[in-house]
């Protein structure tokens, strides 16, 4: 049966035949397309399937996200650890007992005699 | 249609049996998903659901270098490497490349632990770099795993080792500022509670995840001036063993505002390496936590009272005896010989006993020390310049020491104690409450808290000074007594020992030698030695306050011949670190 080759007619239904309320514009279309049994059933798991790969296409989108931020975690702690260790090694180059051993300081001597400038 | 079935046919008997087990389904699926229905959403929790701990990091601490803040104690990330001996397949290969990546961290016999095949862990090499774990790790060997360590790091070694102490293996701090503030630095661990998949990934999916980020511990910087603190330890290290010295304590500080910059003890130990010390009391801060009868230095303590109560002045005169009565007991000078009408500057100068005996009558009724005398005397030392009383610092294992007041039930109080106290003996004190107080003597009466703590770094970096403290008492004594004390003291030190001082600066101290007291008496074979000291630019400017103390078992020590020289080589040091001018 193909759905295109009908006419769709709109049927009136007078207020009074339906028993409405009174003074409220209420009218019924009532389509001239009628489903089996058959076909609400299927309809209903075609619709029930589509939600489920709605939901399987998010959930794995998310999933997917979560790979990619735990990526991003990681790396944000192996640079986080990369500058830590250079801190470390910056704190050990900087250290009093190198800075004294250094060529530089050891070259420094005591200055003779030492002059202040009058405030 | 109506399906009717014969009563007793088998397919009636067999739809029955159905109906009762779809019955028996029905009851057992609303047992299973009602009833136990928390039960199994546990049950199910517990499998697909996976807590994380996220480890707070500890703070980090600070030394001020200068005016900036730098690291002295950092968090290194190390690796412990560990072996499932039954799973490892290739034991050439794992030994080999221990040997070669992580050198000297494994274990002694570390192939022989392989061999152990009923056990499912054995511990083989500790300590490695993250760049050796790396290396490692890329090795992919079976059996074989790596279990990551934070532990403390120390750019500056040794340095400040007992005012920073150390953290244990349980993560809890040990002495000094550590142990202090353990709760500060420690921070607080946070937690990610998520739906999980087989890699133990966290996955957004599922009602009930929880993450609360971890709270990292506070970055404490210290008033310590690293390149002070390094300066005294060193001088302190060479003149100890110039002078053959067993053990000495410096502490420098800040009179104006009670901040500490230096504060070091010999010996010391490595707070990396903390297991390696043969003697525990190598961890306690001498400056604290070692009460002390601090001897001669208190003479100048009394000679504050005095003043400051309008019963003597440095230039007031008394008959000294070299021996002087108070009741049953006969107190005696150490230095004999300087008799007759002599001012109470010239018993400072020679630290003449029977002048501070006599200080403390003219604060009674002239002739004894009256309890309003030792009133007065425990109002001054202990109330005042907080002598025998905790000062707060914010460093671990700070003992009060002790002074017993006029009033103290065991009658102890009495008037041969207070005259012992006016030259330093018969009291227990800590360097840090005689600096303390001294510190008051020399600002111009303001007596401020001594502290370690300059600020926090947070965690962008910056600096966050805390303000400058106020003073804790105001006006403990006039500014005109302290001036004269200032006087008495850098005039005793011009007289002996003023030339061993820079010139042009005002420095002045006073030194103190007290004896030991050793299984319940006053050992004539064991002294201690102290000089406790200030210096500036001129009288109306100190700008640091040093104390040294030098003790050792069996050795007698003096504060003019051995805590002098060192304070002395501070002091000079200290003038030109702080780019101080003279103006003498």
């Amino acid at each position: 049966m193909s759905l295109s080759s009908q006419t769709q007619n709109n049927y009136y239904t007078s207020r009074r035949q339906q028993n409405w309320s009174r003074n409220q514009n209420t009218t019924r279309f009532k389509s001239s397309v009628k489903l089996g049994p058959v076909a609400h059933t299927v309809l209903v798991a075609l619709m029930i399937t589509v939600l489920g790969l709605i939901y399987l296409t998010q959930a794995t989108r998310a999933t997917g996200y979560d790979y990619q931020s735990q990526k991003i975690d990681s790396q944000i702690a192996d640079l986080n650890n990369q500058k830590s260790d250079l801190q470390i090694e910056n704190a050990r180059l900087t250290a009093l007992s190198t800075v004294k051993d250094s060529s530089v300081a050891r070259e420094m001597t005591t200055p003779a005699s030492t002059d202040y400038v009058q405030q | 249609m109506n399906l009717e079935l014969l009563k007793g046919s088998r397919t009636r008997i067999l739809a029955t049996v159905i109906l009762v087990i779809v019955a028996i389904f029905v009851v057992r699926l609303f047992y299973l998903q009602v009833i136990r229905h928390d039960y199994y959403v546990g049950v199910a929790k517990q499998t697909q659901e996976s807590r994380f701990i996220i480890p707070a990091s500890r703070g980090e601490i600070y030394a001020m270098n200068g005016d900036i803040p730098d690291q002295i104690v950092m968090n290194e990330s190390v690796y412990t490497v560990f072996a499932d001996p039954f799973t490892v397949d290739d034991k050439t290969k794992v030994v080999d490349s221990l040997k070669q990546i992580a050198g000297g961290n494994v274990r002694p016999n570390f192939d022989q632990l392989l061999d152990l095949k009923q056990t499912r862990y054995q511990i083989l090499a500790n300590k490695l770099t993250r760049t050796q774990a790396d290396k490692l790790k890329a090795l992919n060997l079976q059996g074989i795993g790596f279990q990551e360590v934070s532990q403390r790091v120390y750019p500056e070694g040794a340095l400040a080792a007992q005012v920073l102490g150390f953290v244990d293996t349980n993560g809890a701090g040990q002495y000094g500022i550590e142990q202090y503030e353990n709760d500060a630095l420690n921070g607080k661990n946070g937690l990610l509670q998520a739906v999980t998949d087989v890699s133990k990934v966290p996955l957004t999916i599922g009602k009930d995840n929880t993450s609360v980020p971890a709270q990292n511990g506070k970055n404490i910087v210290l008033t310590i001036d690293r390149n002070v603190q390094s300066q005294v330890e060193n001088i302190l290290a060479t003149d100890m063993q110039k002078l053959n010295v067993k053990n000495g304590s410096v502490l420098v500080m800040n009179p104006n505002n009670g901040k500490v910059l230096a504060m070091a003890n010999n010996p010391s130990f490595d707070p990396a390496n903390y297991g390696q010390v043969a003697d525990v009391a190598g961890f306690n801060n001498n400056t604290i936590s070692a009460p002390y009868e601090p001897g001669s230095d208190v003479k100048t303590y009394t000679l504050a009272t005095g003043i400051d109560k309008g019963v003597v002045k440095a230039s007031d005169t008394y008959n000294n005896t070299d021996h002087i009565k108070v009741d049953d007991i006969t107190v005696s000078n150490a230095t004999l010989g300087h008799t007759g009408n002599i001012t109470f500057q010239t018993a400072l100068l020679y630290s003449l006993n029977t002048g501070f005996v006599t200080v403390a009558e003219r604060l009674g009724d002239g002739t004894n020390i009256t309890k309003s005398a030792r009133d007065v005397m425990y109002d001054y030392f202990h109330n005042r310049f907080g002598l025998g009383s905790l000062t707060g610092i914010e460093l671990a294992n700070e003992q009060a020491g002790t002074v017993i007041s006029p009033d103290d039930p065991s009658g102890q109080g009495n008037a041969v104690r207070y005259s012992n106290m006016a030259f330093g003996q018969g009291l227990d004190a800590t360097l840090i409450q005689v600096a303390s107080g001294f510190s008051s003597i020399v600002n111009g009466g303001n007596y401020y808290k001594p502290t370690v703590i300059n600020g926090y770094v947070g965690d962008d970096g910056t600096f966050q000074k805390v303000p400058d403290p106020a003073p804790l008492r105001t006006n403990i004594i006039q500014k005109s007594t302290s001036t004269q004390i200032k006087e008495a003291t850098h005039d005793a030190r011009a007289v002996s020992f003023g030339k061993t001082d820079k010139p042009g600066y005002y420095i002045g101290g006073k030194t103190g030698t007290s004896q030991v007291i050793v299984n319940g008496q006053y050992s004539n074979t064991e002294t201690v030695g102290t000089y406790l000291g200030f210096g500036g630019g001129s009288e109306d400017s100190t700008q640091y306050v040093i104390m040294v103390q030098v003790s050792g078992k069996d050795q007698i020590l003096g504060g003019a011949q051995q805590a002098l020289p060192i304070f002395t080589d501070i002091s000079n040091w200290m003038l030109g670190y702080l780019k101080i001018q003279p103006k003498g």
